[in-house]
């Protein structure tokens, strides 16, 4: 197998706020192969958009990449001087990012701004830059191309918008895209719109792409191989049919289990997970899951679980594991039990309210 | 909630592009609208017009004295009358208008020159500029404007316009770099702005490409709004004797000449002080009737 595109080893991230250092992500190692589809999932706050601008060297105040290495075709973005980094910004590595409304300038013409990259890099004079702006619209399928590249962003859908957006980000034809919830702020059907678009640039044009997101249906559609991040951490890692399938770890399968899945023939209860993730300026010792895990057991509380092989080519940080869960301690049966029947069981699986 | 669930049929369909003018193109539609700013508007394209008629010329000379009587109050051939000197008044306003635009746009100039790039560097990177900046607007405001004026023209010796507009400049930036600070403090953190440094924008390319147009709406208003505010002072500075050196006309050194006669010839202070008020009042019409035009909160 060749090189990685990019590795990341054991990245750290603190925020030095006034109530003490947050630790964004601790301990992260991960590679990206050229031209795959890595998904990173995880709830909200869980260090995983903070992982992502911290390879574009972005990660904003009060925070800081306080250890690691995120090594991009062999060289050290954490170690290069500000210009070189900006240097890969926008022609290596390019980034999309939720919202599009906000993330284009209110002000500029929509074709100004998918040309910027090029003018930022110097690939190409102004009128040549917006000539290639409105092919990258056409290509992202942009109707009207023309017409939209002179459009002010307000006037465009929010699916336009985002198109502009992926066009931007692939102006300088980057090895790597990281697209940071690219769906989230849109309808549904243009989510599947705009998925297709991007497995379709990947297999078109081979850019690998980190797609971040905390929605499972996403990462199912689009990704090869999943990271699933909790409070900072990777808690699994694998490709998307071994998570989905036969996840290792309890949040994984919790996380799966608290969406509806329509390829069940068995129906399910919906469950939440139980409680809040921790405040990671004090970060629960041991497993940074245990408060909410259902299957915890004694050295959970103590030592943090090692990210371990636990299948080929999945990797999980739990003293559990849902193998042995299911096998010694009837998981699936657990859950069923309601909260407080001496199931033997802390923190117990709330259902989901019910209006 | 009992009973059956209800089909949810109605279909949310992606908005329509919005079909909507630019932001010049809609504050300008805004603006039409209101009347008193228009009017305003119409008057001081009307005073840049005498102003420039005056370079050219005037009905009589400015300077020589003796074209009327002196004191002589407003008569067919000299509408506004003569000053003390006997030079006609009207030739003279038509000048004053001249040197008071200069000073009030030359002013609003120097302004943005400094307030612009300081309010950006500060509000962008905050850190120390912009405690430095910050304890200097403070230590400016905190000493008298005409204090600060007055040693200047004193220091760059007496008094052509250049020196005039910079000394009043160097006493009015300090609203305008804090405008700019503080619409690039908020700026800063809108998400295009990091978008544009994710696509490898340098530090330049950010402040002036991406925060600047950003914040023009603001910038334009607090500019007209500081016009009529240097043109005022001037006309003090003037009416002082420390603004524009005679015999060249000012409105405020035309009220001046005529403070000692008011109660026989009210005509010589009437007529540049109305000039004045008139032209204050609508560079105020015209600044609120932007302010409105341009705020992004007031779309229609």
């Amino acid at each position: 197998m060749s090189p990685p595109l990019l590795e990341v080893r054991d990245l750290r991230i603190r925020f030095f706020t006034e109530d003490g250092e947050v630790r964004a992500v601790e301990g992260v190692s991960f590679d990206l192969q050229e031209g795959e589809i890595l998904g990173i999932v995880g709830e909200s706050g869980c260090g995983k958009s903070m992982t992502a601008l911290s390879i574009m060297g972005l990660v904003p105040e009060p925070g800081r990449v306080t250890g690691g290495e995120i090594r991009f075709k062999g060289r050290d973005l954490l170690s290069m001087a500000p210009d070189e980094v900006r240097d890969i910004r926008g022609k290596d590595i390019a980034m999309i990012f939720q919202d599009p409304l906000s993330s284009l300038n209110p002000v500029l013409k929509t074709g100004f701004q998918v040309a910027e990259p090029m003018l930022a890099h110097q690939r190409a004079d102004k009128r040549r830059a917006l000539a290639r702006a409105v092919e990258l619209l056409r290509q992202v399928r942009v109707p009207a191309a023309e017409q939209r590249a002179r459009d002010y962003p307000f006037q465009l859908s929010g699916g336009m918008r985002q198109r502009a957006m992926i066009a931007m980000g692939l102006a300088n034809a980057p090895s790597m895209l990281i697209a940071d919830e690219p769906t989230t702020a849109l309808d549904v059907t243009v989510q599947a719109q705009i998925l297709d678009l991007l497995r379709t640039l990947n297999r078109e044009t081979r850019t690998a792409i980190v797609l971040i997101t905390h929605n499972l249906a996403v990462v199912a559609g689009l990704c090869s191989r999943v990271i699933v991040m909790y409070a900072g951490q990777i808690v699994e890692e694998g490709s998307v049919f071994d998570l989905f399938e036969r996840p290792q770890h309890p949040y994984t399968w919790l996380l799966l289990r608290s969406v509806p899945r329509l390829d069940r023939t068995r129906p399910e209860r919906l469950r939440s997970i139980e409680g809040l993730p921790p405040d990671l300026i004090a970060p629960p010792p041991g497993c940074r899951f245990h408060p909410r895990c259902p299957f915890r057991i004694e050295p959970c509380f103590t030592e943090p679980p090692p990210l371990q092989e636990v299948g080929p080519g999945q990797r999980a940080a739990c003293w559990v594991t849902m193998r042995r869960a299911h096998e010694e301690m009837g998981a699936a049966t657990l859950l069923d039990v309601r909260p407080g029947a001496g199931s033997g069981v802390h923190g117990p699986i709330r259902e989901p309210h019910r209006g | 909630m009992g009973g059956r669930p209800i089909a949810i049929t109605t279909f949310i369909a992606e908005p329509m592009a919005q079909r909507r003018a630019g932001l010049w193109t809609d504050a300008w539609r805004r603006l039409r609208r209101n009347r008193l700013a228009l009017v305003a508007a119409t008057y001081l394209l009307g005073l840049v017009g005498v102003a420039i008629l005056a370079v050219f010329w005037t009905p009589y000379s400015t300077t020589h004295q003796g074209i009327v009587l002196p004191y002589q109050g407003p008569t067919p051939a000299h509408p506004l009358g003569g000053d003390s000197l006997g030079r006609d008044i009207l030739s003279r306003l038509m000048e004053g208008a001249q040197i008071s635009l200069l000073v009030g746009v030359g002013t609003q100039v120097v302004v943005l020159a400094l307030g612009v790039p300081l309010g950006l560097l500060a509000g962008y990177f905050r850190s120390w500029l912009d405690a430095a900046l910050s304890l200097l607007i403070n230590i400016f405001y905190g000493v008298p404007d005409l204090l600060v004026a007055l040693i200047l023209i004193v220091l760059l010796g007496h008094s052509g316009l250049g020196q005039i507009i910079f000394a009043i400049a160097v006493t009015r930036w300090m609203d305008m770099a804090r405008l700019v600070r503080g619409q690039a403090m908020s700026l800063r953190e809108r998400e295009f702005v990091e978008a544009a440094r994710s696509c490898g924008s340098g530090t330049f390319k950010i402040l002036f490409r991406h925060l600047l147009p950003n914040a023009l709406g603001p910038i334009i208003v607090q500019a007209t709004l500081g016009i009529p505010q240097a043109i005022l002072f001037e006309a003090f500075l003037s009416f002082l004797g420390l603004g524009v050196q005679p015999p060249t006309p000012s409105w405020g050194s035309m009220a001046a000449d005529g403070v000692q006669a008011i109660r026989i010839s009210p005509h010589i202070v009437l007529a540049p002080t109305i000039a004045l008020s008139v032209t204050l009042m609508a560079f105020n019409f015209v600044g609120d009737g932007l302010r409105d035009a341009l705020d992004p909160r007031q779309r229609r």
